[in-house]
């Protein structure tokens, strides 16, 4: 008696574990937006090359706040959700706003990412390369881009590259103060940021 | 010990690229591997528009039971290539061939759970003829003797 109830615990005890594990692989429904971050990472001047194949220096961009998202044309996972989501931040800024933020794309596959691929990519989703730049170079100075900003790039194949999705927001000091990482950051919320960005200034 | 002349050789090229192009009519496992790589976040496993991602983007992946039927070959393949709203242009990244292998994967999964039309049972067949290289296997790209006068 004594022993087979010992035998009916350890019974409900392993379903119960088998439960939890099973549980624990459930991946579950995919994040469907980016989740927003505060940050105070100083972000340093780099030199790369814009979709006209002209140099890129981002100490021109002095005094504006800058959105920077790292993607790549050819991705087939968050890269066109966070670039389509750029735009509709490009199109809720006003005409003074305009001249007071820069959108940068900075790629993380340079192999694919020429200039002219870059810019045919801008084309297609409407972007206006007055305030929005779409930036490739060498592998050697994007790496230091993409450590600055603690952005992961590991290279699958080629035109497949897993990295981290971010969209940062870096204020006119060029301090990276909030970070989305994730699919589709929510354009009201960066447009949120940028005006309490233009206001503090 | 067999000689054989170089236009023999040819000869023979030309019916091995015809029978790769055959052989090439199959689903195989180099498209099963692009369609999870490049397409199945978006349009499921599948080819029903019911991706993980399909939740997060703005208008529905179609699904290509419904649509793909109605497009011809260049048209499937000018979307593969160029893009089409937030779908990314694979050309860059891309082999013809790897395109013409997404494409029969597309055709292939339109088929599912379909009763087809007589001629649709031979899209494989056209497929293949276009993966062909005609140029080669015909010999139209040999230099053609001119005597001038």
């Amino acid at each position: 008696m004594y022993c087979r109830s010992w035998s009916v615990i350890i019974f409900f005890l392993a379903l119960a574990v088998g439960e939890i594990a099973g549980a624990g692989n459930n991946p579950g429904p995919r994040q469907t937006g980016a989740q927003r971050r505060l940050a105070a990472v100083p972000i340093n001047d780099f030199a790369l090359t814009d979709q006209q194949a002209a140099p890129f220096e981002l100490r021109n961009l002095a005094g504006q706040v800058l959105i920077v998202a790292f993607a790549y044309t050819t991705c087939p996972d968050v890269c066109p959700l966070i670039t389509a989501s750029l735009r509709q931040v490009q199109i809720g800024l006003t005409r003074e706003e305009r001249k007071q933020v820069h959108l940068l794309t900075v790629t993380t596959d340079p192999e694919i990412d020429a200039p002219k691929v870059l810019s045919a990519y801008g084309k297609r989703y409407g972007a206006d390369f007055d305030n929005w730049s779409f930036l490739t170079g060498e592998v050697s100075a994007l790496r230091k881009v993409w450590q600055n900003f603690g952005v992961g790039v590991k290279r699958k194949g080629r035109g497949l590259v897993d990295h981290t999705p971010l969209t940062a927001v870096v204020d006119q000091k060029r301090l990276m103060r909030f970070a989305y990482v994730g699919p589709s950051p929510d354009s009201k919320a960066v447009l949120h940021d940028i005006r309490a960005l233009l206001l503090e200034w | 010990m067999l000689r054989v002349d170089p236009v023999t050789w040819f000869g023979f090229a030309r019916i091995f690229f015809f029978l790769i192009g055959l052989v090439a009519c199959g689903r195989n496992a180099r498209m099963d591997m692009l369609y999870a790589e490049r397409c199945i976040a978006c349009h499921g496993p599948g080819g029903r528009g019911d991706g993980a991602l399909a939740a997060s983007l703005p208008s529905a992946p179609p699904d290509f039971r419904d649509t793909v039927q109605g497009k011809s070959n260049n048209q499937i393949r000018r979307i593969i290539a160029e893009g089409r709203g937030l779908m990314p242009a694979f050309e860059p990244a891309l082999r013809p061939a790897e395109i013409t292998d997404m494409l029969q994967m597309v055709r292939f999964l339109s088929r599912e759970g379909r009763d087809l039309a007589w001629w649709e049972r031979f899209d494989t067949l056209v497929v293949a003829h276009c993966n062909i290289p005609w140029e080669t296997v015909l010999g139209y790209d040999e230099p053609t003797d001119t005597k001038k006068p």
